[in-house]
């Protein structure tokens, strides 16, 4: 009886995620169509693209790597109730900070590679402390905090690697560390394939954080926060410090993303390398798809890291412009956040209202 | 003898449960019929059907001897029923005359006639001695001003049927009488009115005659000459009531000891006035007053979610003012909260979340910070039993409990922590008279066993029941203290309206 409703209440949570991809999915069909090839076709293609063979396979979790770790980061700040815009910015600070600290921490490989992971955690952990210290210090708004200390960020690592820590090694001046030594690379995990050591982590992390938020006591308190802020407080849980630490460690694991892409894919820090995908915007995407699931934001992270990889194969494959796929994840992300942000509206009016009262 | 109205064999049922049972009722011009039951006995399905809001399974609804079906309220208004919701629905930045006349306005040369309008609510206010202020804003009006806004806006619309639902459940006292007159002189205008409540008392100052349902079913219908609030009662819930257990004389030393109590007051009028209150060990301190003199905020400066600007709080040895809330509950401080959905729940929280608040805390159900849930399930499985919480499942999403059981599962909580000192703010509002009687005995049972109870609660009757003492608050101070047997409504309504 108790599973059967549990098994009810699975099927229920995973309604709206797959009829948004399901929309997305028929919105996408029209807009091939229009461009005048086969429907059926060109998602077989896609298909082959992301899941067609085990090279291709690898390269979808590698790119998925980032994304599923900007997602989980994202995920934790969701569940605590606070909408943490700021994966970008967090990202690209780790990844500087750790490319700095592979290349300047004197040590064999396997403590440059820790103090890289920790330089890049703490610095998108620090990144983010900072937009909560202001919401709870000056009741700065965490939405638009984060998301315009994306900029200062974003443009503070453009200039560490065009000035102080630029490479000169090579001919052409570009925007860039030099490279890190390669006994602080994160090992592949097959031969010749993409994927590293990273995805190992992402994953790790996924069944960590989903153990912590569903079974122990800090957990709780991060969700309680989020369902009810006034329930949380009323029942003696610290908001503030619960709050800060929640930004700590979402902007922490971000960061993460950022050092793994590093240490694992790139092995320096470009300037644009890991904007320019979106890897934030898709990681903001997968916490939304999974409902701040931890397990589900891995592999939501994957499947959108599949899309992406997947229209790949279809631009090289038949004539179907890479954009679809962009189609396809925009009307995804309308309907998935139509969800999310009417019950932040909710949450947010009924707070105005007991203030209003007091 | 002809009726005005008459509804026959009224059924509804919501797929397999039947929320009207062949219900019946009748009414004469100008009588006043009360229709009472506890929450969920059909009384709301039975006047939706009758304003055209559901449409009845089987039945029919004859009016001045015409047989009808309403689509709508439109319908039932044109017909001439009108009702006056639990919950008001006024614009609030709208004059009252606005409020009243809007949907049909005044109107000259097609347009709206703003002189006509206030001319036509002053005529009606004085009709039907309803004293309001046509040029005031709505948001501006007291709930008493908001409702009787409602009342003329129902008689503008020509109603000769009014339908007033629980409409003293958010009145003070002294509101309460001057509603009652209002409604003892509509019917004698020769309006009929149909009176929906679960206050006995009430129905036996006004109604005339009394339609008693349970479980979707007529119970009863009787006069008010041929019954009394004990019979009313026993129909209601379907057996007698208990006695409440007997008090034991306790004399306890200090337990919360408040001192000087100051909020605000810098610039403007302060919300908590330089008070000072103390509950003694096996004393139940009820704080009378109406809603908006200071009581919310005393209970949040007590259980810290409120910052204090002066004075001091103590709980037995330990000082509480300064410390964060989970000091104050650790210290021996339980805290059934006024508003259950706003401070004591979380919507989305499934039962079991909700009813561990706190407890994940307590050693017996954390091991090393991992929260042990089996445990903590046969806890909450007893609360379950012993207070008949109605949930599907521990699963279950708190905010799809029906108000009465999620107020149970809250009192529930707050009384298993068994700690010295218990804030009951509103701890019955919503539930029925069978957890009702089960709260109040769990209250004195505490009380008995030398734990301190402070009660607030905007049922005089309950402060009246419960209180050892009473303290009757008025702008943010404690204007006087009253002995349990010198107590009396009389004397407690004055000193809440800022008498002597």
């Amino acid at each position: 009886m108790n599973r059967k409703r549990k098994l009810q209440q699975l099927l229920k949570s995973l309604v709206q995620p797959l009829t948004a991809v399901l929309i997305g999915l028929l919105t996408g069909a029209v807009a091939i169509s229009l461009v005048g090839a086969s429907v059926l076709e060109t998602y077989k293609v896609m298909w082959d693209g992301a899941f067609g063979n085990f090279y291709f396979v690898t390269a979808t979790f590698a790119r998925a790597t980032p994304i599923i770790l900007i997602g989980l980061g994202l995920a934790i700040a969701f569940r605590a109730g606070v909408f943490n815009m700021g994966a970008e910015g967090q990202m690209v600070l780790g990844a500087v900070s750790a490319a700095l600290a592979a290349l300047y921490v004197p040590g064999s490989g396997i403590i440059k590679i820790l103090a890289a992971l920790a330089a890049g955690f703490l610095a998108g952990g620090l990144w983010s402390l900072l937009a909560g210290w202001m919401e709870t210090r000056f009741k700065v708004q965490l939405l638009i905090s984060t998301l315009l200390l994306n900029y200062v960020a974003v443009l503070f690592a453009g200039y560490l690697v065009s000035h102080p820590f630029q490479d000169k090694s090579g001919s052409a001046a570009l925007a860039q560390t030099p490279m890190i030594d390669q006994v602080a690379w994160l090992p592949k995990l097959f031969p010749g394939m993409s994927v590293h050591m990273g995805f190992v982590i992402a994953i790790v992390l996924a069944i960590i954080l989903f153990i912590i938020l569903r079974f122990t006591s800090a957990g709780y308190e991060v969700r309680m926060l989020g369902y009810n802020p006034f329930f949380a407080e009323y029942g003696g849980i610290n908001k503030i410090k619960v709050l800060l630490y929640s930004m700590f460690f979402s902007g922490g694991i971000a960061g993460l993303a950022g050092t793994v892409e590093v240490l694992g894919s790139q092995y320096r820090y470009v300037e644009g390398s890991l904007t320019v995908p979106g890897y934030a915007w898709t990681g903001l995407m997968a916490a939304l798809l999974a409902n701040s699931n931890p397990l589900g934001t891995a592999v939501a992270s994957i499947l959108l890291a599949a899309l992406q990889t997947g229209a790949m194969g279809m631009e090289r494959n038949t004539e179907v412009p890479l954009e679809i796929a962009s189609v396809i994840q925009g009307v995804l992300i309308l309907f998935v956040t139509a969800k999310i942000t009417m019950n932040w509206w909710k949450v947010k009016k009924k707070g105005r209202d007991i203030h209003g009262a007091a | 003898m002809t009726y005005v109205l008459e509804m026959k064999e009224m059924t509804k049922k919501y797929g397999e449960f039947l929320a009207n049972d062949k219900i019946s009722i009748h009414l004469k011009k100008g009588e006043v019929l009360a229709i009472v039951g506890e929450n969920g006995a059909g009384k709301t399905t039975l006047m939706r059907m009758l304003y055209g809001l559901e449409q009845p399974t089987s039945g029919e609804i004859i009016l001045n001897g015409r047989n009808v079906k309403f689509s709508g309220p439109l319908d039932a208004i044109e017909n001439g029923i009108g009702m006056v919701h639990q919950h008001f629905m006024l614009f609030s930045d709208f004059t009252v005359t606005e409020n009243i006349v809007i949907g049909h306005e005044p109107k000259r040369n097609g347009f709206f006639n703003r002189k006509a309008a206030a001319e036509k609510v002053k005529e009606l206010s004085d009709q039907y001695k309803i004293n309001v202020n046509p040029l005031k804003k709505a948001g501006d009006c007291s709930i008493g001003e908001q409702q009787r806004i409602e009342i003329l806006k129902v008689l503008y619309q020509g109603a000769d049927i009014i339908i007033l639902d629980e409409p003293t459940a958010v009145l003070t006292p002294l509101e309460v009488e001057e509603l009652l007159k209002t409604i003892e002189f509509l019917a004698l205008q020769g309006k009929s009115i149909i009176l929906i409540t679960h206050k006995l008392p009430e129905v036996m100052k006004v109604a005339d005659q009394i339609t008693v349902l349970r479980n979707g079913r007529v119970t009863g219908n009787v006069l008010k000459q041929h019954t009394d609030v004990e019979q009313l009662a026993t129909l209601m819930v379907g057996r007698e009531l208990q006695k409440l257990t007997q008090r034991v004389q306790l004399d306890g030393e200090p337990l919360l000891v408040v001192d000087n109590l100051t909020i605000g007051g810098k610039e403007e009028k302060p919300i908590l006035d330089d008070l000072s209150l103390t509950v003694h060990r096996g004393e139940i301190v009820g704080i009378a007053g109406v809603s908006g003199n200071g009581q919310s905020e005393l209970i949040l400066a007590i259980t810290g979610l409120r910052k204090i600007d002066n004075g001091s709080i103590r709980l037995g040895e330990t000082i509480l003012d300064g410390t964060s809330v989970a000091n104050r509950r650790s210290a021996g401080l339980a805290h059934i909260p006024e508003d259950r959905y706003l401070w004591g729940a979380a919507k989305e929280a499934t039962v079991e979340e909700t009813g561990l608040m706190g407890y994940y805390r307590k050693k017996t159900f954390n091991q090393s910070s991992f929260i042990r849930l089996n445990g903590f399930r046969e806890l909450l499985k007893g609360w379950i039993d012993r207070f008949e919480i109605k949930t599907p499942s521990l699963d279950e999403k708190s905010g799809n409990l029906s108000g009465g059981n999620l107020q149970k599962l809250i009192v529930a909580r707050e009384l298993g922590f068994e700690t010295d000192f218990l804030i009951a703010a509103e701890p019955t509002r919503g539930v029925d008279i069978g957890a009702m009687e089960y709260i109040h005995e769990a209250i004195i049972e505490k009380r008995n066993n030398g734990d301190g109870v402070l009660l607030v609660s905007s049922e005089l009757t309950e402060i009246l029941t419960l209180s050892d003492r009473i303290a009757v608050m008025y702008e943010g101070k404690i204007v006087d203290i009253l002995n349990r047997k010198e107590a009396t409504e009389e004397k407690l309504s004055v000193l809440m309206a800022g008498g002597n």
